[in-house]
C-alpha cells in the first residue's frame, strides 16, 4: 500500500476514535475491554492495511475489524467466565430481551449478530448494503435480522425503509 | 423511531476515557511495526537465499576453474602482479544490528602485505566501532522508554565496503567506506593511494609539487566561490587550508580529488564534498 494511504488511513483510525470506542464500549460494556478492543483492532487495520483494496471502502473495512474484535472478545469472555447459578436469572434461560430498560439497554441485551445489524444501522447509520460489507453476511441476512431486531425491540416497522 | 433518536443519543453520550488517545497511537506504532516487520521479514528472505546462492556459486567457481579464478582476480588487476581484491567479505545479522563487510586486501607489491595489514587492522576497529555505538544507542534507547517493540524497527546496519577510485599501471586509489546507520548515521572513509614504483602511499606533495598546500587552497577557494552559499564560510567554520591529513584519491584522469566528510566544510545535505585539482 502506498505511503499516503498509510496516512490516510491512520487519519481515518484518530478521527474515528470516539465512535469506534463507543461501539467497541455498547458490545462489551467495560472500559477497559472496550479500550483494548479499539487498539487491537487499529493494530490489526494497519498491519493489514495492504488487504484494503479499495480506499473508499476504508470505513466499513475497519468497522468489520472493529466488530469482529468485540465480537471475538464477547466470545472467549463467554468461555472463561463462570457465574454462579443463583446469579442467574430467569429470564437468561430465555431470550435475553429485558422488557424494561432504555430502549439503548434493550439494543445490548439482543444476540451479537442481531444487536451488530441494529447498532450499525441506528447508531453509525450505515445503509443495509454498507452493513452487509461490515459483517460479511448477505443482504438478505443483514435485513432478516435487522427485522428479528427489531420486533424483538417491540418496535414498529413500518417508517423503517430500506436506504 | 424516535425510540432510536433515544437510544442514539444514549449512545453517543457514552463517555470516552482519556487514555483513547493513547491507545489508538499505540495501535497505529504496533500495527504499523508488526507490518513492516513482515514485510522486512520477506525481503531478508530473499536477499539471504540469493546471496547464499551466489556465494555457493563463486566458492565453487574459484576452486574448480582456474580460468574463472583468474577472470574473478581480474577485476582489479593492476601492473601485473599488483591486486586489490575483496579478502574478506560476510553478512552477519542479529535481532539488534545487520554487519556487512567487503574488505579490501592488497597483494602483488613490496607493501602488499603492510598495507593489507593495516586495512584489517581498519576494518576490525571500524566493525567494533560500529558495534559499539549500536550498543551505546540501544541501552540509551531503552534507558529513555524505548520498548521492544520499537527496537524491532530498527535497521541497524554497521557496513565497511571499498571503491577503487582510479588505477594505473603505477598508481591506485581506493576507499575504504565505514559507516554506521541507527537513527542517525555516522560514516567515515579512508583514502588509500598507492604508489607502485616507490611502494610506499602517495602523498599530495608527490602529485602535485612542494607547493601543494598554495595548489589545493587556490584551487578550492574558486571553486567555492563559484555558489558560496553551498559552503559554510569562515565565521561557520568552514574551510580554510589544506594538511597531511587532508584526505585524496585519483581520479581516473590522474588528477587528485581532496574530499572532506560530511559536516566539515559545508552542511550535512552536501554529503562528502570533493574538489578535483587541476594540475
Amino acid at each position: 500500500m502506498a505511503q499516503w494511504m498509510e496516512e490516510r488511513l491512520v487519519t481515518f483510525l484518530v478521527e474515528e476514535q470516539a465512535r469506534s470506542y463507543r461501539l467497541a464500549y455498547s458490545y462489551l460494556h467495560n472500559r477497559e475491554e472496550a479500550l483494548d478492543a479499539v487498539q487491537t483492532a487499529v493494530c490489526r487495520a494497519l498491519e493489514k492495511q495492504d488487504s484494503l483494496q479499495e480506499p473508499d471502502a476504508m470505513r466499513t473495512w475497519f468497522y468489520r475489524i472493529l466488530v469482529n474484535t468485540c465480537t471475538d472478545m464477547l466470545r472467549r469472555r463467554k468461555r472463561v467466565s463462570f457465574v454462579p447459578p443463583e446469579m442467574l436469572d430467569a429470564g437468561s434461560y430465555e431470550d435475553p430481551l429485558p422488557a424494561d430498560g432504555s430502549l439503548a439497554e434493550r439494543v445490548d441485551g439482543l444476540p451479537p449478530e442481531i444487536q451488530t445489524v441494529v447498532k450499525l444501522r441506528f447508531y453509525e447509520e450505515m445503509s443495509l448494503k454498507e452493513i452487509s460489507a461490515v459483517t460479511g453476511w448477505p443482504l438478505s441476512t443483514v435485513k432478516t435480522r435487522l427485522y428479528t431486531g427489531l420486533k424483538k425491540l417491540r418496535i414498529a416497522l413500518e417508517s423503517e425503509e430500506e436506504r | 423511531m424516535n425510540g432510536f433518536k433515544q437510544a442514539k443519543e444514549e449512545f453517543n453520550s457514552i463517555p470516552v476515557p482519556e487514555e483513547l488517545q493513547d491507545r489508538v497511537q499505540s495501535g497505529i506504532q504496533e500495527g504499523k511495526a508488526r507490518r513492516r516487520k513482515a514485510v522486512a521479514a520477506r525481503r531478508w528472505r530473499r536477499t539471504a537465499c540469493t546471496t547464499a546462492a551466489c556465494l555457493a556459486l563463486v566458492i565453487a567457481g574459484l576452486n574448480l576453474n582456474p580460468t574463472f579464478a583468474a577472470a574473478a582476480a581480474d577485476v582489479p588487476v593492476l601492473g601485473g602482479l599488483f591486486q586489490v581484491l575483496t579478502v574478506r567479505s560476510f553478512t552477519d545479522q542479529d535481532a539488534d544490528r545487520t554487519v556487512e563487510v567487503e574488505q579490501p586486501g592488497v597483494t602483488g607489491g613490496d607493501m602488499a602485505e603492510q598495507v593489507s595489514a593495516e586495512i584489517q587492522k581498519l576494518v576490525d576497529e571500524k566493525i567494533a566501532e560500529g558495534e559499539q555505538i549500536v550498543a551505546d544507542y540501544k541501552e540509551a534507547f531503552f534507558a529513555t522508554g524505548g520498548t521492544e517493540e520499537e527496537w524491532a524497527l530498527h535497521d541497524n546496519k554497521v557496513t565497511v565496503t571499498y571503491e577503487i577510485k582510479s588505477q594505473t599501471d603505477t598508481t591506485v586509489s581506493f576507499v575504504v567506506d565505514s559507516a554506521v546507520s541507527i537513527a542517525n548515521a555516522y560514516q567515515e572513509q579512508t583514502y588509500y593511494n598507492l604508489d607502485l614504483a616507490s611502494g610506499r602511499e602517495l602523498t599530495l606533495a608527490d602529485v602535485l609539487g612542494e607547493d601543494w598546500v598554495s595548489i589545493c587552497n587556490e584551487s578550492i577557494q574558486a571553486q567555492i566561490a563559484e555558489d558560496p552559499d553551498q559552503y559554510f564560510d569562515a565565521s561557520m567554520g568552514g574551510f580554510t587550508t589544506v594538511d597531511e591529513s587532508t584526505q585524496f584519491y585519483l581520479d581516473e584522469a590522474g588528477e587528485p580529488v581532496v574530499v572532506f566528510a560530511p559536516y566539515t566544510v559545508a552542511p550535512g545535505a552536501m554529503g562528502t564534498v570533493e574538489f578535483t585539482i587541476s594540475k
